[in-house]
């Protein structure tokens, strides 16, 4: 084949190429500017786990290990322990709690299968999702990283409302 | 029980069964499923849980199974919507009282209730009524209670008196107020725990262990306890490389003890991950010095250097080698392969309180195992004191004149507990057991006897009537009381006495977990014993060798010994008053982190597993012996595997001829070993000696008064309160707890002659 035929057929297929991106242009956008905007998140999204406490800020984690039972990554690990003071001044709920509770967020694959199993609602998945750090070591997060009165939420996300049209959704262009 | 056989049939189908068995036996053994709670084989019949509901023809209303002795024709069926809807109710009733909590009950993942309600529960409540509430306690410092969890099956109560005597914890109140208590409000008992093991919900629960993992997280290993010479089986539960807890439950373990641990076996298993085990092997390098730490192959080259420099200089004979009643049989052995094989030296022995050696020579009938004693007409106990040593055994011999209708005779110098069980108690003076077995072997000496032992000839020829009465088995126990020749008499007196109704059995009260197997393999009949060894020390005898330590019994009067030595080599787990002199000291592992076999008091010889790696660098007792062997140039080619050690000792050894591991993987069908019976022999020799040294007995001696408790003084403050730092805030609403706590460290590094008035030798560690 000449040369000449070369140049044509690259430039038929640059023109091809281009008139699809120029055609986008003056098309709605939908890359979101990550980290100067927010990301808006689906309410059931599975971010970084939460431990929830009740009105008087007790844990309600009862280190019950059902959890980590369930867990099939096997990234729970609890301590439990005991809390005799009177129920006021308890760091939980209940006599028991987790004195330790860490959750290896190098293994979690985040199934939710933690939240389903825990019969007293004191672990959720929350929304924070900006989980990568410089070293392996600090994947592992503890009750403080974990405890609803404590995680920082991250404000790069804001969370759509339930009938909101959530934009991540497909949709044929 | 008569072997008689009727016709029961149940759903329809037709069963032969012998006359008198209980009908939930029948279904259950004929696949025809009926739930139970209170219902506890070989215990009292309760009859208050009501969920073991069958319809019989003829009787007006549904029955409970458990309390039905079957009867000829029966019919019975155990399915049906009326059953069903019966059962369903009494679950719901169970459950009306009961916090609907697992999540913080600690019995949560092995409930016998969360089982029963998986299978009969609704799914809702019906009842809106306000539920009991009582606070949880502990009612001692290893039994944690939470008493709105109870369903009343009283197997707590019944297990308390039935088994252990104690009668410790009872029902009070009435109707629905009706709680488990004790009395005082503090469990005065020996602590064994079984109340624990028993109860089928989250009432009583391990104090030890409250709150501190999850039944499912645990590995559960089945094992023989280490602290007596039962061989109680047990399952182990390790997480992560610790020992968790020990229990019997019949979900994990079914073995010779049912559900049955004693305080030891269930609360004593602290001293596994304790913080002060031996971590490295360690080296003194100059006599006086400090143990520095070594690597292994630093202290074997040491200690065989040494070894060949004693041999080279004395000769073989002049090391001696030292195992223990405590370590498995094939640690035993490969001590007994090393003196023999790679040394060559006959001084070899080990650190047991009395020898079997005499008892075995003229053994002249078969070992009794517990279930033999359980179904024995006649019980003899000479001297020891089951209960507390054997405690196993003691309720075996509880349940057997209780609940069998034995008679046990008992021959003691202190009023044991059991005697209150025993149809005749000979009281005698101590020191004295020789001359009842004189007078038990033989009639002409009653009256020589009985004026030694302090008691009415009468007496004695009484309990001689009783055992030539019995017609069936008749099982004689002996403590360490008894002097050799009165073992050889004793372990005759088959020969002249069984006949064709009348079976005689033995039971010995060794001390130690392996007191049995160490005989067997041969490492008793050294030259020495190890008193005598110690005694040597420093004359013909320049090095030992030893594995675990001397007790503080072989040490008393002559606590330099060690010290005259010029090579010590000690394996242990913890430091003990014979590491204190010696040259090299080896990190060994304990019976959770090593395989191998304890043979107990009956004979059987019961597997050990590792449950957890060996901590820190020990290694187990006969992979060091190997390792030593090796560096002295001597393969032992153990392959690494305790299961070719056994195979090697079994061909060996002949009562253990023909074992090998396969055979004793099942816990519930344990094997025994083949005790040669030793034929009928003239006893002249024995009988003059005894005869000459009862003459010589003090006839003024004063006998001991007054009933030790049993369990209460055998452990001293220790390890325990730490593991269970919730128990001191507890407690505060609680009356003051006596000091019955446990030093995990007791049988390992202390031995105070195991007596309860003997004063205590704190060795380490305590
Ligand atoms: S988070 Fe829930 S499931 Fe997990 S231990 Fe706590 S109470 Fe149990
Ligand atoms: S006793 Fe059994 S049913 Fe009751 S709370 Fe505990 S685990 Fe649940
Ligand atoms: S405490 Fe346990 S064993 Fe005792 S009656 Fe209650 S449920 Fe039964
Ligand atoms: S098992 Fe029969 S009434 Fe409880």
């Amino acid at each position: 084949m000449s040369i000449i035929s070369d140049i044509i057929d690259s430039t038929k297929a640059i023109i091809k190429g281009m008139s699809i991106t120029l055609a986008q242009i003056p098309k709605e956008k939908w890359t979101v500017q990550y980290p100067d905007d927010p990301v808006t998140l689906q309410p059931r999204y599975r971010g970084q786990h939460l431990l929830h406490v009740d009105e008087l800020g007790r844990e309600k984690c009862v280190a019950c290990f059902l959890c980590a039972a369930a867990c099939p990554s096997d990234c729970i690990y609890i301590i439990a322990d005991d809390d005799p003071r009177p129920e006021e001044e308890r760091i939980g709920v209940d006599e028991r709690y987790a004195k330790i509770y860490n959750i290896d967020y190098g293994r979690c694959i985040f199934c939710g299968y933690c939240v389903e199993a825990c019969p007293k609602d004191a672990i959720t998945h929350g929304y924070n999702f900006e989980l990568s750090v410089y070293t392996r070591a600090d994947l592992l997060k503890t009750k403080d990283d974990l405890l609803i009165t404590k995680q920082k939420q991250s404000p790069n996300y804001r969370v759509a409302f339930s009938d909101e049209d959530v934009d991540s959704e497909y949709k044929e262009i | 029980m008569s072997s008689e056989s009727i016709k029961v049939t149940i759903n329809g189908s037709d069963y032969q069964v012998e006359k008198g068995a209980r009908l939930i036996d029948v279904c259950r053994s004929n696949g025809h499923a009926v739930p139970s709670f209170c219902y506890y084989s070989d215990l009292a019949l309760q009859a208050s849980c009501r969920t073991c509901l069958v319809r019989i023809e003829k009787m007006p209303k549904l029955q409970t199974s458990c309390t039905i002795t079957c009867t000829d024709g029966m019919i019975v069926t155990t399915e049906s919507d009326e059953i069903e809807k019966a059962r369903r109710g009494m679950v719901e009733f169970l459950l009306a009282n009961h916090p609907l909590d697992c999540p913080v009950c600690d019995r949560g993942g092995e409930c016998e209730l969360q089982e029963m309600v998986f299978d009969w529960g609704g799914l809702e409540e019906r009842f809106r009524e306000r539920k009991n509430y009582a606070p949880e306690k502990y009612l001692s410092p290893v039994v944690a209670n939470d008493p709105q969890r109870c369903i009343l099956c009283k197997r707590c109560t019944r297990v308390c008196d039935e088994w252990m005597g104690e009668d410790a914890i009872e029902a009070g109140g009435r109707g629905v107020n009706t709680v488990i208590g004790t009395y005082g409000g503090w469990l005065n008992c020996s602590q064994c725990g079984n109340c624990i093991e028993v109860c089928p919900t989250g009432t009583l629960l391990d104090g030890t262990y409250r709150h501190q993992a999850r039944p499912w997280e645990l590995e559960q290993t089945i094992t023989t306890c280490t602290f007596c010479s039962d061989g109680c089986q047990m399952s182990l539960g390790s997480r992560g490389g610790e020992v968790m807890r020990a229990v019997a439950r019949d979900r994990y373990v079914n073995g010779i003890n049912g559900e049955f641990l004693c305080i030891k076996g269930r609360f004593a298993h602290p001293f596994v991950n304790h913080e002060e085990r031996l971590r490295t092997p360690m080296i003194r390098y100059r006599k006086g010095g400090k143990l520095i730490p070594a690597t292994w192959d630093q202290a074997l080259e040491f200690a065989a250097n040494k070894l060949r420099e004693t041999a080279d200089a004395h000769g073989a004979e002049a090391i001696g080698v030292v195992g223990s009643p405590r370590i498995t049989n094939e640690a035993n052995y490969a001590l007994l392969k090393f003196a023999n094989e790679v040394v060559g030296t006959s001084n070899y022995t080990a650190t047991d309180r009395f020898s079997l050696a005499p008892f075995f020579e003229s053994l002249g009938a078969g070992l009794a195992t517990h279930r033999d004693i359980r179904f024995a007409k006649t019980i003899v106990l000479v001297g020891g004191e089951p209960e507390e040593l054997q405690p196993l055994t003691g309720k075996q011999i509880r349940q057997a004149v209780r609940n069998g209708g034995a008679k046990l005779i008992v021959i003691n110098s202190r009023a044991i507990r059991l005697q209150q069980q025993a149809a005749q108690f000979i009281h005698i003076r101590p020191g004295a057991e020789d001359a009842a077995v004189l007078a038990l072997a033989d009639e002409r000496f009653d009256e020589l006897a009985a004026k030694k032992l302090g008691v009415d000839a009468s007496e004695l020829s009484t309990a001689r009537g009783t055992v030539l009465d019995t017609e069936g088995n008749c099982i004689i126990m002996f403590g360490g009381e008894l002097s050799p020749a009165a073992q050889s008499l004793l372990a005759q007196i088959p020969h002249a006495a069984s006949t064709d109704k009348r079976r005689f059995l033995f039971h010995p009260l060794p001390l130690y977990n392996n007191s049995v197997g160490a005989h067997d393999i041969g490492l008793m009949g050294g030259a020495h014993t190890a008193s005598s060894l110690l005694g040597a020390a420093g004359a013909e005898i320049r090095a030992l060798y030893v594995a675990g330590s001397f007790l503080p019994d072989h040490l008393r009067g002559q606590e330099e010994a060690l010290s005259k030595l010029d090579l010590l080599i000690v394996q242990e787990l913890f430091e003990t008053e014979t590491t204190r002199y010696a040259d090299v000291v080896l990190p060994a592992a304990s019976f959770a982190e090593t395989d191998g076999t304890f043979t107990n008091n009956d004979g059987l010889v019961q597997r050990v597993r590792a449950s957890i790696p060996p901590a820190h660098q020990s290694k187990p007792d006969w992979m060091i012996t190997a390792a030593l062997a090796q560096t002295l140039g001597m393969d032992f080619n153990f392959q690494m595997s305790a299961s070719t050690v056994f195979r090697e000792l079994a061909e060996r050894t002949t009562a253990y001829n023909g074992m090998r591991y396969p055979l004793l993987k099942d816990e519930t069908k344990p094997v025994q070993a083949k005790h040669a019976i030793a034929p009928r022999r003239d006893l002249a020799d024995e009988i003059e000696a005894l005869r000459l040294s009862i003459e010589s007995l003090d006839e003024t001696a004063e006998k001991i008064m007054g009933t030790p408790p049993v369990g209460h003084e055998l452990f001293k403050p220790g390890e325990l309160t730490g593991k269970v730092p919730q128990f001191h805030l507890l407690a505060a609403g609680n009356p003051k707890p006596p000091d019955v706590l446990i030093s995990p460290l007791y049988q390992i590094t202390i031995d105070a002659g195991l007596r309860r008035t003997d004063e205590a030798v704190a060795v380490a560690g305590d």
